[in-house]
């Protein structure tokens, strides 16, 4: 299966892996590049290629009041949102205490939206969700199959012990 | 809603308002400024929704994210996120509704929630918190990137397998810019200072919590007052890195009770321009850097231009690199880099710069 991607990159930049606690696999985060420059990624285990991110196309929010900041200011949420801007996707995120982390992470989830955007049918999202369905039906085919094989055994056995025989 | 029952349910938490004669004797009842702990049971969102609305009647700021991040904690998670569903509506324990309300009860003081909670995160670290050492800003994150992408790039001074970099870092406090430098860069060694006691212990603990302690050392000095032992101490550095007292002294009074009342003004005030500790940081740099090495302050937005009209006239050996935005916008970050003083070229106007 051919895939295209929107943009052409050969820049790869990997930054420290990122553990938190509670979450789900993380995968090699990258961190946002200066303008200019796309970046690019590999994914989890399986090396999922999502679509590269221009930072040119996005803006970044991020609430630290009015005043002079830094310093000045003690503020705890630090909820970060991402849109991209050709698509008008917005993407939220706090999932952390690190606002570092939470723009990796809008990132991250800013490249899984656009796949499904760009790619539709074709995007990795969908292809796993449709590949790990097909595989559910597999298995539930072959239970059934089982099921129906010891169920056929059984009858063959109890017609065998029927009244007509002598079984002592 | 709730309301303070008089049953046998109820509980008085966290003053004494109980006299000889029972609940509600006759004798003198003080106010009991915390709100009262509820007869039944709640389920955490229950919780969080109470206390929202009892910051909010007292101006504590942040009245839901107060709640929701001390929740979190006490069910063992960084952040409602990362809670399972269910849990956020399934009922506290007695245990965890007390802890609730003592936790709670002390951000109704106007602590700040990572003193309540004692740790916060910054960056992929976890830190332990203890008033008054000043609590890591996210501003500060984006002042360890530019750090680490230079780190990565520079060649490592000196030669041979002993060749690796070395930073100091001015005023480290809890030791959120030392300690995530290190974790990022296996071979770097680290010196960190504060003129606070409180903050060298709390970055040492934190150092051996993360297992970083190998690589850096930390001294309680001043670098106002005990420049020459800083200078005897720090030779040949690659990066000097800060986060100095920026503010100026007279917006000092209107800073937010959280920060005025809990956390240490010597980490706060730069003197009457702001400029107090940063123009002695880049008195000093050129005898602690190696050649070419590199000064990163994070600053006030005003000082930018300042900083950079001050060191042309007073510091031969600095030079001005560039100025970082962060991630509001804001100029925030001053980058300088040692280079050879020009005196000796004086004579020779063709060799100039």
């Amino acid at each position: 299966m051919s895939r295209f991607f929107p943009s052409i990159s050969c820049v790869y930049s990997v930054s420290s892996r990122v553990v938190c606690g509670g979450s789900r696999s993380v995968p090699l985060l990258l961190r946002p590049l200066p303008p200019g420059l796309s970046v690019l990624a590999a994914g989890k285990k399986d090396l999922i290629d999502f679509p590269v991110l221009n930072e040119d196309e996005l803006e970044e929010q991020f609430v630290r009041g009015s005043g002079p900041g830094g310093q000045a200011t003690n503020k705890t949420s630090n909820c970060v949102v991402l849109k991209h801007i050709p698509s008008g996707t917005v993407v939220k995120c706090h999932q952390t205490r690190s606002v570092d982390i939470n723009r990796k992470r809008a990132r991250d989830i800013m490249r899984e939206k656009l796949d499904v955007v760009y790619k539709g049918e074709l995007s990795e999202v969908i292809v796993k969700k449709k590949e790990s369905e097909l595989r559910k039906q597999e298995k539930r085919k072959k239970a059934n199959e089982n099921l129906e094989r010891k169920r056929l055994f059984r009858e063959a056995l109890a017609a065998d012990s029927k009244p007509g025989n002598d079984t002592v | 809603m709730w309301r303070i029952s008089l049953s046998a349910g109820y509980r008085s938490f966290g003053c004494r308002i109980v006299g000889p004669k029972g609940l509600w004797g006759s004798h003198v009842v003080r106010t009991c400024s915390t709100p009262a702990i509820p007869a039944g049971r709640i389920t955490a969102l229950q919780a969080v929704d109470l206390w929202k609305n009892h910051f909010a009647e007292r101006g504590v700021m942040e009245p839901e994210h107060s709640g929701l991040y001390i929740i979190a904690h006490l069910l063992g998670a960084k952040t409602i996120e990362s809670l399972e569903q269910g849990k956020l509506s399934e009922f506290l324990s007695p245990e965890k509704t007390e802890q609730m309300w003592k936790l709670c009860s002390r951000r109704l003081s106007r602590m700040p929630v990572q003193y309540v909670i004692e740790e916060w995160d910054f960056r992929d670290l976890t830190l332990k918190m203890r008033p008054p050492v000043f609590i890591p800003r996210p501003e500060t994150e984006e002042l360890v990137e530019l750090v680490l992408t230079d780190l990565k790039m520079k060649p490592r001074t000196g030669v041979g397998a002993d060749a690796q970099h070395t930073c100091l870092e001015v005023g480290c406090g809890s030791g959120a810019i030392s300690l995530s430098l290190l974790k990022s860069l296996p071979q770097l060694k680290v010196t960190a200072l504060d003129q606070s006691q409180d903050a060298v212990d709390l970055t040492g603990e934190n150092a051996l919590r993360l297992g970083l302690q190998d690589r850096l050392q930390v001294h309680h000095l001043d670098v106002m007052k005990d420049a020459e032992t800083v200078l005897s101490l720090c030779r040949h550095i690659s990066a000097l890195v800060s986060n100095p007292p920026y503010l100026f002294s007279e917006d000092m009074a209107t800073l937010e009770p959280e920060i005025f009342r809990f956390e240490d003004h010597a980490a706060l005030d730069g003197g009457k321009d702001g400029l107090k500790v940063i123009k002695q940081i880049l008195t000093l740099a050129p005898q602690i850097l190696s050649n070419h090495g590199r000064v990163y302050l994070e600053v006030d937005p005003r000082h930018p231009p300042l900083i950079r009209r001050w060191v042309e006239a007073n510091v031969q050996e600095m030079r001005y690199v560039e100025t970082r935005h962060d991630i509001t916008g804001r100029p925030r970050f001053c980058i300088l880099r040692r280079e050879k003083s020009n005196k000796d070229h004086k004579l020779d106007p063709g060799l100039r710069n």
